[in-house]
């Protein structure tokens, strides 16, 4: 913008926003009246104007309008100018009356100056020395609201600083360096425990306050600050209150220095933490605490997966040599028997063997189980609508007699273990199958359905099925629920089992469904992300 | 020469009576035993000296022993001159596979499970050594 462009003001101007301002003007000679009206309408566009034919007309419009600035005449009838003047100053000390008068009124200047008019222009008018006068006042006028304005911002603003203080317990004060005066804020007062303003403010008394331990503390990092010139940073002290009650302050400050670059002040504040600090700590406790747990637990399972280690140790090695020397003692029983005369002898001796060959499988069994419990896992990404298709294409191919009809829903991908998860899915499958197996039309159906935001996978299958209240031995090793010979059974029952293990080592859950004759259908939920790695 | 024989290490007595009873349906060699591996060093390292060494026709060696275990018996027939080439069969019972990786790269020439049967045996003692 072109600073030149500003206009140059009218005669008796003033450059300030006049809007809101009355002016009145009384006159019991019409043409004048009217004429000095005009002319101030013409010069002071902004200013809203009024006028009245003589005092007590004047004084009824004062008291409707309170226009801030009145132009009179002295000498009217009804009621004469100093007697309206007067009437007016009552109501307003504050209103500004300038005198209109001729030279021969000069005898009321007297009273007109007691009665506080404080300015006058002799008739005939002279324009510019009225609007010079009235130019005047409006200046002052204006000056007097802006100043009102800004302390009403002060003011308003202070009140706000306090109520800010008071909420967000910060208290701010300033340390004058020639005395050791200081000023407190009333919410400092109040963090330290005393009514605003009912101790005196010093370096000394302030330094008071603190905990001897901290007073030491404080003392060194504002005496530093002070010889660095740098800011003390957030110091944590403690004060002690009257009531005996202690507070954790946060106390900042900045060095003020004066023109001659020496300090003069020190400005800072001093924050109640004290709650913040509790909680602080409370969480550091918990944490602690819950640190410890999880310490105390993993050492648990630890020692609970070294006992297992070790059973599992003792089941594979000492265990197998008891039971490899009974096999040859079977064995050499079955040899050197066939010719008894006593043709049970070599009988009992196959059946000891085949009982020592389950023994053996049981062992094998136990020894896998363990294994899929505590082997470490390699976390891939899986397609298990992929695994399974495969899985039930395998066993339709073993018997292509059967008629199995498949349905696999498509795209399930998990994350997981692919060697343990396909495991399990071959245990799942394979107990379809063989639960299947006496159906002329079996079904087997690979699908999910989504609860609260897990996924549950299910395989169901309109086999056999089983009696819900053998639920409980369903997922248990060496356990079974089936009549020996009802279905092909490999001898050892720990399908199931597996499949628990593997999909809890996945932090999943595994349950069933299931009625006799009608099917049953296994459930389970896989972690979305599982654990890498083993136990050990 | 004088008879040959299979130096047998194993420390239970059960498992010695089942395997000399194999050996016993498959030949007519005499059978050393060695209860634990101590002993079984001591013993070789004697029949080094001696010479008696060259009647061993097959170690028979259990893994899980006394004092010294199998694959450390095996190291020091191994590591020692004239033992060095002996043909050595081990017998156990466990499937622990590092000790069977331990076993063949020591060289074995077979790494069998328990209880030993008469077709191992015969595998182990080819017929014209016999003949």
């Amino acid at each position: 913008m072109d600073q030149n462009s500003a206009e140059p003001s009218a005669m008796g101007q003033v450059p300030y926003d006049l809007s809101g301002i009355a002016l009145l003007y009384v006159e019991d000679e019409a043409d004048a009246r009217s004429m000095v009206s005009r002319m101030l309408a013409m010069n002071y566009p902004k200013l809203t104007l009024y006028d009245a034919e003589h005092g007590a007309a004047g004084i009824e419009m004062y008291r409707e309008h309170e226009p801030e600035i009145v132009v009179t005449d002295i000498n009217m009838p009804v009621m004469d100018g100093i007697r309206m003047s007067r009437e007016i100053k009552a109501l307003n000390p504050e209103a500004r009356i300038i005198a209109v008068t001729a030279h021969s009124d000069t005898s009321y200047l007297l009273s007109a100056i007691e009665i506080g008019i404080h300015h006058y222009v002799l008739k005939p008018i002279n324009y510019e020395e009225l609007f010079s006068v009235i130019d005047k006042i409006l200046e002052q006028i204006v000056l007097k609201r802006l100043v009102g304005e800004q302390n009403r911002r002060i003011i308003e603003s202070e009140r706000q600083l306090s109520r800010a203080q008071a909420i967000a317990h910060l208290g701010s004060w300033q340390l004058d360096l020639t005395d050791g005066s200081m000023n407190w804020s009333d919410e400092l007062y109040r963090i330290l425990g005393v009514e605003p303003g009912s101790v005196p403010a010093y370096y000394l008394t302030f330094l008071d306050r603190f905990t001897p331990q901290d007073r030491e503390v404080i003392r060194k990092a504002i005496r530093e600050a002070l010889e660095n010139r740098q800011p003390v940073t957030a110091q944590f002290c403690r004060i002690a209150r009257p009531d005996g009650s202690q507070r954790i302050l946060r106390v900042e400050a900045e060095v003020i220095l004066d023109g001659a670059g020496v300090p003069a002040l020190m400005i800072g504040t001093s924050h109640d933490v004290t709650e913040l600090k509790q909680a602080e700590e409370q969480v550091r406790t918990l944490t602690d605490e819950l640190e410890r747990r999880v310490i105390q637990r993993t050492s648990l399972l630890q020692a609970s997966v070294r006992e297992l280690e070790s059973f599992s140790y003792f089941v594979s090695h000492d265990l197998r040599a008891p039971v490899a020397r009974l096999e040859g003692f079977c064995r050499a029983l079955a040899e050197d028997c066939t010719n008894c005369s006593s043709s049970n002898c070599s009988v009992y001796a196959e059946r000891a063997e085949r009982v020592v060959r389950q023994i053996k499988q049981i062992i094998d069994a136990f020894n896998n189980l363990t294994h899929y419990a505590r082997c470490k896992m390699v976390i891939e990404a899986i397609d298990l609508s992929a695994a399974v298709r495969r899985i039930a294409e395998g066993f339709l191919q073993s018997e292509p007699e059967r008629r199995v009809s498949f349905s696999i829903a498509d795209g399930l991908s998990v994350r997981g273990d692919p060697g343990l998860l396909q495991t399990a899915l071959e245990h799942l499958i394979g107990n379809a199958w063989k639960f299947t197996s006496k159906r002329e039309q079996a079904l087997i159906e690979f699908g999910f359905s989504d609860e609260d935001s897990v996924r549950i996978y299910f395989l169901r299958d309109n086999g056999a099925g089983f009696n819900m209240k053998y639920l409980d031995k369903l997922f248990k090793p060496f356990q079974t629920i089936h009549t020996p010979g009802e279905y092909t059974w490999n001898g050892i029952a720990i399908g199931l089992a597996t499949v628990h293990s593997i999909i809890l080592r996945h932090g999943g859950r595994i349950w069933a469904e299931g009625e006799v004759d009608k099917g049953a259908t296994f459930y389970f939920t896989l972690e979305p992300n599982p654990e890498p790695g083993s136990f050990l | 020469m004088a008879q040959s024989c299979i130096f047998l290490v194993e420390d239970n007595p059960d498992d010695a009576f089942l395997v000399s009873r194999i050996i016993g349906k498959v030949c007519s060699e005499e059978i050393v035993l060695a209860r634990d591996g101590e002993e079984a060093i001591q013993l070789l390292l004697q029949m080094a000296e001696d010479g008696s060494y060259r009647r061993i026709r097959l170690v028979l060696l259990d893994l899980k022993l006394p004092k010294i275990n199998g694959i450390e018996v095996l190291q020091s027939i191994r590591s020692s001159g004239p033992l060095r080439d002996l043909p050595v069969a081990v017998l156990t019972s466990s499937d622990n596979e590092t000790d069977q990786e331990r076993c063949r790269a020591l060289g074995v020439l077979e790494y069998i499970f328990k209880p030993l049967g008469v077709e191992a045996l015969r595998r182990l003692l080819p017929l014209d050594k016999d003949a």
